[in-house]
């Protein structure tokens, strides 16, 4: 557990990592770097937009399924990786 | 007329077990006209002698009512929770700690709506869950390799001024510094003890394992066995850290920019020798200072070992230098050596005792100290070993001359690297070996012959590693005590070495190994770095160089044999 904790610790440092959050297949966070408000808000829409990418992707071949998630913006960039249970997501500026 | 005090026990009558009621000493459910009738009777009439009595007193505490005492947080969340919701939390929590937590997420499931706040204790529980560690292993791998690949597509040339390329450019030589491995947690204040490159596949039918029921994943990550950009890396103990494990190994990965280790494996006692284990793709083997032989495997994902030998003296119990697994896909074993001089060949699916063993003893005498161990391409049957007293010998497994063959002397130190020729071409070269050693020299050996047949003798330092190049007929690497990585040509020159750099802060390097394609090095340092180096136009061999190497070594022998008062003995082979 503690190598969980230090996993995030290093990774948080790491040039341009603004938060990591950890949820669950239901959108809740379990573990996460930034505040609160924050961490709801972005664990609710990427859940949201999560349901959405693996629908689209299974819909377009159903054989298919998601594996990673990136969301490029003007200020920084959201990278999803889901899984069955959970869902890792980062955000970072590359940039910096 | 006796006041018949209950209290006061008539002699006659036994005592009998007071009730449950405290207020009651005597269970007498007697009618009073019966006592008054006992009274008058034989009983009463006796003059009694009182006395006092013992009183038995019991103390019943009173009968435990069972009461369920729910307590129930309302957690500070910011955000609304509906009704229903909250009832269900209730029930949720009241059944929390007792329950699975894949009950919890089944119950979970059939409720929709808006997300609610889970309590610190389940998130606790999440956490240290087998399946959510799993996912994080996996996760934060890909994860990092994403961060790690910063290149910003957006980067717009007009607009900004460019950084300036950095040139890895060492002047003219062939050897640039690729990458460097060392992680701040492991790798510190250990020394680097074995190197070791993933072996390359070369039936490429077997890369198209069908593991579709995993997750992508971990389809990629659950062989070792075709991806060559993997090297794994041993540790000493460090000292600085007594607390942490003692035996460290490292796999890197050459191909993703990201600087943490893919894998990282600890033991108990400091590793000496690490390999990938041939034939079984997801099993790391490594030889330990107090001679167990340990075996990882990347399937689980425990970073301590899946499997190990037992400590006795059936099996090693001095430090094991030298693991190799030999032999077919159908048909292989482990070979180990320990500096006592006992080999041992184990079956890797039972490391509970060795298959056979044996001592390694020259001419009926004591047995040989071995440093390090080698097969030559192709062989599985015979191999060679080099000794703390500088001596070099051949020896086979199987056969009417088991154990310790011919005797090799040239060395004046520890032999500290041994080197089979490996570069298959059209000429055999397999003959030949090359040895480095404390006494500041590399030897060139052929088995046909037991004094050297060359001593390159370039150094200033104990030379701790020599590897032939898996590719080139004539070109190996050595390197020193003074951090001095050489690459020799010798269809170029045998006198100097072609190609030299000295590492960064000239640490002492330990190991040097070529990547199977031939054409990176790896250098392990005394300080845990491995560095990675390409090696350029020098390492591609052509198809002249081959014929090149065969006139070159006949002006060796020739130059050589004009030096020596006595030739060299040639051995039967």
């Amino acid at each position: 557990m503690a190598e969980v904790e230090e996993t995030i610790k290093r990774i948080q440092s790491q040039k341009g990592v603004q938060g990591i959050i950890i949820v669950n297949a239901e959108g809740i966070p379990i573990k996460s770097t930034l505040d609160n408000s924050s961490t709801v808000q972005y664990a609710g829409n990427v859940h949201q937009l999560l349901m959405k990418a693996r629908g689209m992707v299974r819909d377009i071949d159903p054989q298919n399924d998601l594996t990673f998630l990136r969301v490029r913006s003007k200020k920084n960039e959201i990278m999803i990786a889901p899984d069955k249970d959970y869902f890792l997501i980062v955000v970072q500026n590359p940039t910096e | 007329p006796y006041s018949v005090n209950l209290a006061c026990s008539l002699p006659p009558v036994p005592c009998v077990t007071p009730p449950a009621a405290p207020s009651r000493t005597l269970q007498w459910d007697t009618d009073p006209s019966v006592l008054q009738l006992q009274a008058d009777s034989e009983l009463g009439r006796r003059t009694h002698r009182l006395g006092p009595s013992k009183i038995t007193q019991v103390d019943f505490l009173p009968r435990e009512v069972v009461s369920y005492c729910k307590e129930t947080q309302t957690p500070l969340a910011a955000h609304q929770s509906e009704d229903e919701e909250e009832e269900e939390e209730v029930t949720e929590q009241k059944a929390g700690p007792e329950n699975d937590l894949q009950e919890e997420e089944e119950s979970k499931d059939t409720k929709e709506g808006h997300p609610r706040e889970l309590t610190e204790e389940e998130k606790q529980q999440v956490l240290h869950s087998e399946e959510f560690l799993i996912f994080f292993d996996r996760s934060i791998r890909v994860m990092e390799r994403a961060l790690a690949e910063d290149s910003n597509i957006f980067f717009d040339y007009s607009g900004r001024d460019l950084e300036e390329k950095e040139g890895d450019l060492q002047g003219g030589s062939s050897l640039s510094l690729n990458r460097l491995f060392y992680d701040e947690h492991w790798s510190k204040h250990r020394v680097i003890t074995c190197l070791d490159w993933s072996p390359q596949l070369y039936h490429p039918l077997l890369c198209s394992l069908s593991l579709s029921h995993l997750s992508p994943v971990s389809t990629l990550l659950s062989s070792y066995f075709q991806y060559p950009e993997l090297l794994v890396a041993s540790y000493n103990n460090n000292e600085d850290a007594p607390h942490e494990p003692d035996g460290v190994a490292l796999v890197w990965n050459m191909k993703f920019k990201k600087t943490t280790p893919e894998y990282i494996y600890h033991c108990q006692s400091p590793v000496v020798s690490v390999g990938f284990a041939r034939f079984h793709p997801n099993l790391l083997v490594g030889g330990t200072y107090s001679g167990q032989i340990v075996l990882w495997d990347n399937r689980s994902h425990r970073r301590t070992p899946v499997q190990r030998t037992p400590l006795s003296a059936a099996a090693h119990t001095h430090p094991v230098y030298c693991v190799n697994v030999v032999g077919t896909q159908n048909a292989n074993n482990l070979i180990t050596v320990s500096t006592d001089g006992r080999m041992c060949s184990w079956n890797l699916d039972m490391l509970s005792q060795p298959q056979e063993s044996m001592e390694l003893v020259y001419n009926k005498s004591k047995p040989v100290a071995v440093t390090g161990m080698a097969f030559p391409t192709g062989d599985v049957n015979n191999y060679i070993v080099g000794s703390e007293e500088g001596t070099v010998y051949t020896a086979s497994r199987h056969g009417s001359k088991a154990g310790i063959c011919e005797m090799f002397e040239g060395h004046q130190g520890p032999v500290t690297g041994i080197s089979c020729h490996s570069a298959v071409g059209p000429v055999d070269f397999s003959h030949l070996f090359v040895t480095s050693s404390f006494d500041w020299t590399v030897k060139l050996w052929s088995t046909k012959q037991n004094k050297p047949l060359y001593s390159f003798e370039d150094n200033a330092d104990y030379v701790y590693d020599v590897m032939w190049s898996p590719v080139h007929p004539s070109l190996f690497a050595a390197v020193d005590g003074m951090g001095r990585l050489d690459l020799w040509n010798l269809n170029n020159d045998t006198e100097v070495p072609t190609a030299s750099v000295t590492i960064e802060g000239a640490p002492a390097l330990n190991r040097v190994r070529w990547a199977a394609g031939g054409k990176e090095v790896a250098v392990g340092d005394s300080e845990g770095r491995v560095w990675i180096y390409d090696v350029g136009e020098l390492a591609v061999p052509h198809s002249e160089d081959w014929a090149h190497f065969g006139h070159t070594l006949m002006e060796i022998r020739a130059n050589h044999g004009d030096g020596e008062e006595e030739g060299p003995v040639e051995l039967a082979t």
